[in-house]
């Protein structure tokens, strides 16, 4: 059992998701840089996160940016460590530990997200 | 005669794994793919370290003011901008990657590479200007 667990799937479908979750990163995280810092001085202080976070739409795109990012970060961890020939019992458990720190930090984000108050 | 050219192919000393890939003599993809890799690293250890340092957010405005107190720093952001340096790295040889794969992009990959190179400086520099576009006076 352990032997297939983990090395069956080839990974053709994480390739095209690692490419199209790619793609929607470029853009989400070049205009995450330009929006948090085209206002050096006032753009990350609490009331512009707050003012920000008013909008639905933009904590939908922040709770899609944090999701995909994560998705696409440990899936490239998790090719690197494809790339060498590793016992399955350390296969399974580094593949363990990645989605348990995926999920855990991922749901975290959504919370904190979650926990900005709207203000009427 | 066949067996002398099959015997010129050194073989890979698994022991020596360090010096076998340091004398690897490596082009444009060999070190695309090593930086690649090392941005990638840096970037989802700079996400876990976001996650955590903007949990503050749901504590208040007192908390999360004392914490970006610290990143507020200078120093702090010109480590951002270099951060910008591996988003830039990763996106734009991200696309190269994309363009090789989906775009017969192998017939020019090196091409594109450069091109990665140039756009990534140029966006770099641009970057370097909206954050610091308070301390420099024109």
């Amino acid at each position: 059992m352990f032997n297939y667990s983990a090395t069956k799937e080839t990974g053709s479908k994480s390739w095209v998701y690692q490419r199209i979750t790619g793609i929607i990163l470029v853009v989400f995280t070049i205009g995450h840089y330009i929006l948090m810092h085209y206002q050096p001085d006032n753009g990350k202080t609490y009331e512009a996160v707050l003012g920000r976070m008013q909008s639905p739409w933009y904590r939908l795109i922040d709770l899609v940016f944090v999701t995909f990012a994560m998705y696409h970060g440990l899936n490239g961890i998790w090719n690197i460590f494809r790339d060498y020939k590793l016992k399955p019992w350390a296969k399974i458990s580094i593949l363990t530990l990645l989605i348990v720190f995926g999920l855990a930090f991922v749901f975290w984000g959504y919370q904190i997200i979650f926990s900005i108050p709207f203000i009427q | 005669m066949q067996e002398n050219n099959v015997n010129k192919f050194k073989a890979y000393e698994q022991k020596k794994w360090l010096q076998e890939n340091l004398s690897y003599r490596k082009d444009t993809g060999s070190w695309a793919w090593i930086l690649h890799r090392i941005a990638g690293i840096g970037l989802i250890a700079y996400l876990f370290l976001h996650i955590w340092s903007l949990s503050t957010l749901s504590q208040g405005k007192e908390a999360f003011q004392h914490k970006m107190a610290l990143y507020n720093s200078l120093f702090f952001s010109v480590l951002e901008w270099f951060l910008f340096a591996f988003v830039l790295f990763h996106a734009l040889n991200g696309i190269r990657i994309i363009i090789v794969d989906w775009a017969d992009g192998a017939r020019y990959h090196k091409q594109l590479y450069l091109y990665s190179w140039v756009i990534g400086v140029i966006l770099f520099v641009m970057m370097g200007a909206i954050m610091f576009s308070h301390l420099i006076k024109f």
